[in-house]
């Protein structure tokens, strides 16, 4: 395996999970040791680094959980490891002098007593930049940077790394999105397996060579799913005229039996706050709510479950799964009090059971031992598992809030495959997404948020990536 | 099999958490049995289970408390203050009814502790310590800080119906039983694990957290109350200086038991030989002549030994 980053140049490291990508990148930044093999930084060889010496040696890494001290201040943050002092004291003018220096090189104007905790996420992602960039940074490397960026944090953050180019540095930039490709890198790698399958400039290749050399066989472009001739009978969730404050307003929004709508907005579009009403997360300001059989409103989760919905966040470690507690009690959680004999004592041969109800129909990939951690199964898997709750408890309404970040290409495939076949058997699916190709590939009608409003309704052959795009800027 | 399963890492992975525990039982159980004489006898053992008796109605529902993330310090007072009103209200009433009041006191003790965790949402940590110092000094001024002579309330703490084995220990038995059933085979079981796992996943899911935390609290309670009229029972006496200290033996013998202080990990039978361990090591320092002081050493030792080899064993698991 071999890779180089040469100075003054962008080069896109791209793989599906468990391709190699981090365990690369961790060898380079002196997390962990190669095997064998060496790295040459600017003429010389080292056999292996740790992390004191990778830094030394400028290399920088920026990685996808935000590793800030939130409760300290912007300087602090900045300066954080490394704070000037005399004799033991630190000395605080020094720190914010020589933080404001840095952010103002980098082009951006934050407060600087402000505490980072404070910050929006592309905010503190400066931060980070700002601190890894002090003293001689000769490498940076990015870990799925945008993956919590709003659309114009995007454009910043891509403004940004054009700069640090210019000043010579070497920039490894590891995403899952192939559109970024073309517009941030020089080159390109792809791994697979541990090795490295493809690799050149970043104009040379197009979206279909990329994705056939990640999961190794020939997948295509985005494509529409084959139409169906389907006219909802009834309305399973529907928002009229509803508001949030902050959030979203005057929206008009329905979920019939067997369609897929896909509610697509940037982050910060308000979808993310649809989504938690209509699964009585979040209280509406005004209007209405109606889930089901005409019942008004909802107060909390429990409500929502038994109506009828079924919820899947957006950060599954962080709401989604129970990491520590086994694959079959994560799948029938919501289903306990169906399960348990007279609705109290429950036995784990029925979770087992309800387990194995949906281990095949989702192809999970496991060792079909329902006493496996959850924590143990790839990211891809545990959204299943996490998909299967909502089946087990005979949900008629799904909301699936961005259903496959961080979700593995062949993953990613098999999952859309059951959504539409739940679709098929009269679930109504709500998907809210910020991934675009997901809506093109997923769903039979999209609505795109901007600002809190809805901007476009789309069907059929209108849901394209040009025209979501324009409607989530607010172009219509 | 795979490689990692195998060799002397794959053997220690592959052990069930228990089971060091259990080695460590065993080991400590032959230690003493060759040092004294007495140790392995009948009577000795039931030395044992009564000395951890009232440690141990508390700690049970304490796991249950603690696999949802959920302390409850306050042990060692609500017993006492539990000892107290009963011992006080006896003087001049009916004892049923000194009983009746004395439980519905460490009722409210927990409902107090419930409300503040999950209601107003203080810390459990804090809410619990702050009634640890409030309850204890409130006994002592029920108590006027005089220990009260109970008559006729005997039964509970010394009558002996079979074997020679005294109704602590079967009251002991069936609360241990009580609570496996509830974290076993209970959506309130399950529930709790849940809520210590994860709490935002458990909210998403529909269990309602906070209802299910706030009766764990007074489940608390409730085996203070238990276990405040079993030591009143036992001396025929009731003082404000009743279990002093006890939160540690109880956090203790749970920690000892697998239960993960940040909730989700924990078994009653866990507890149970965590119960025993320390039951056996006092005993046996006892009977072998040590001298006491240096029993809250060992006890505190066992602790640290305990919960470090733990961590050693998950690092190789790794």
């Amino acid at each position: 395996m071999n890779l180089d980053a040469t100075g003054g140049s962008v080069l896109a490291l791209l793989g599906e999970n468990g391709a190699g990508k981090s365990t690369l990148v961790k060898i380079l930044a002196g997390d962990y040791e190669a095997d064998a093999g060496s790295i040459e930084i600017a003429g010389a060889t080292h056999r292996s680094l740790d992390p004191v010496a990778a830094r030394r040696q400028g290399i920088r890494m920026i990685f996808q959980e935000l590793a800030a001290a939130p409760d300290l201040s912007v300087a602090e943050n900045v300066m954080l490891g490394q704070l000037p002092s005399r004799r033991g004291f630190v000395s605080w003018r020094a720190v914010r002098s020589a933080a404001a220096k840095m952010l103002s090189e980098l082009g951006v104007d934050l407060d600087l007593a402000a505490p980072v905790s404070s910050l929006r996420v592309a905010e503190r992602q400066v931060v980070e930049i700002a601190r890894a960039l002090l003293g001689e940074a000769r490498c940076l490397i990015l870990d799925e940077p945008t993956a919590a960026l709003s659309y114009l944090e995007v454009e910043r953050l891509f403004a940004f790394l054009q700069r640090l180019r210019e000043r010579g540095v070497a920039i490894i930039y590891i995403t899952h999105r192939l559109d970024e490709v073309a517009r941030v890198a020089d080159r390109v790698h792809v791994l697979r397996d541990g090795a490295s399958v493809l690799e050149g400039p970043a104009g040379a290749y197009g979206r279909a060579e990329l994705v056939s050399a990640m999961v190794g066989k020939a997948l295509g472009e985005v494509q529409r799913p084959a139409p169906r001739e389907h006219t909802p009978a009834t309305t399973l969730l529907r928002f009229e005229q509803a508001a949030c404050q902050g959030a979203f307003a005057n929206l008009d929004l329905e979920v019939g039996d067997g369609e897929v709508v896909g509610l697509y907005g940037r982050i910060g579009s308000g979808t993310a706050e649809v989504a938690e009403a209509a699964f009585g997360v979040r209280r509406l300001t005004s209007g209405r709510l109606e889930a089901r059989a005409g019942g008004l409103g909802l107060h909390g989760p429990a409500q929502a479950i038994q109506a009828g919905i079924g919820f899947l966040p957006a950060d599954r470690q962080r709401d989604g799964a129970f990491m520590i507690r086994s694959v079959a009690e994560n799948l029938s959680a919501p289903s306990w009090s169906r399960l348990a004999a007279a609705r109290l004592f429950i036995w784990s041969e029925s979770e087992a059971a309800a387990y194995a109800r949906w281990h095949d129909v989702l192809r999970i990939r496991s060792r079909n031992n329902p006493k496996q951690t959850i924590g143990t199964l790839s990211g891809g898997n545990q959204q299943k598992v996490l998909l299967g709750r909502w089946l087990e408890s005979r949900s008629r309404v799904l909301v699936l809030v961005e259903p496959t970040r961080g979700v593995d290409v062949g993953a990613r495939i098999e999952i859309y495959g059951s959504i539409r076949r739940l679709s098929e058997e009269g679930v109504g699916v709500l998907v809210v997404t910020s991934d675009h190709e997901e809506v093109v590939q997923l769903v039979d009608r999209a609505v795109v948020m901007s600002r809190g409003k809805i901007t476009a309704r789309l069907d059929g052959d209108e849901i394209t990536v040009e025209r979501l795009a324009s409607a989530a800027e607010g172009l219509a | 099999m795979t490689d990692r399963d195998r060799g002397f890492s794959g053997l220690l992975r592959r052990l069930p958490e228990a089971s060091a525990l259990i080695v460590f039982l065993i080991a400590e159980t032959i230690f003493f049995s060759v040092k004294s004489e007495f140790f392995l006898a009948w009577d000795n053992w039931l030395n044992i289970l009564t000395a951890i008796s009232v440690i141990g109605i508390i700690a049970a529902p304490g796991t249950l408390l603690l696999t949802a993330g959920q302390f409850d310090l306050s042990v060692g007072s609500v017993t006492a203050f539990t000892a107290v009103i009963m011992a006080n209200l006896a003087l001049s009433h009916d004892t049923s009814l000194a009983v009746a009041v004395a439980v519905a006191a460490a009722i409210g003790v927990g409902v107090i502790n419930g409300f503040l965790v999950t209601v107003v949402g203080v810390n459990a940590l804090i809410t619990t310590l702050g009634t640890l110092a409030a309850f204890r000094g409130l006994s002592e001024v029920i108590a006027k800080g005089q220990t009260v002579g109970v008559e006729g309330f005997e039964t509970l703490g010394t009558a002996r119906p079979v074997w020679n084995i005294p109704v602590p220990v079967f009251v002991l038995i069936a609360v241990l039983i009580v609570v496996w059933v509830l974290m076993r085979y209970t959506v309130y079981g399950r529930a709790m694990y849940a809520i210590g796992s994860n709490p935002f996943a458990a909210r998403l899911v529909g269990v309602r957290s906070r209802r299910f935390v706030f009766i764990g609290f007074v489940l608390s309670a409730a085996a203070c109350a238990l276990g405040g009229l079993v030591l009143t029972s036992q001396l025929s006496v009731g003082s404000p200086l009743f279990g002093t200290g006890m939160e540690l033996s109880v956090i203790t013998a749970i920690v000892l038991g697998g239960a993960s202080l940040s909730g989700g990990r924990g078994s009653v039978v866990g507890t149970a030989v965590g119960l025993m361990i320390i039951g056996i090591l006092n005993n046996g320092l006892t009977l072998t002549g040590v001298d006491p002081f240096w029993q809250n050493v060992a006890r505190g030792a066992l602790l640290i030994g305990a919960v470090s080899f733990d961590r050693l064993r998950a690092r190789i698991g790794e």
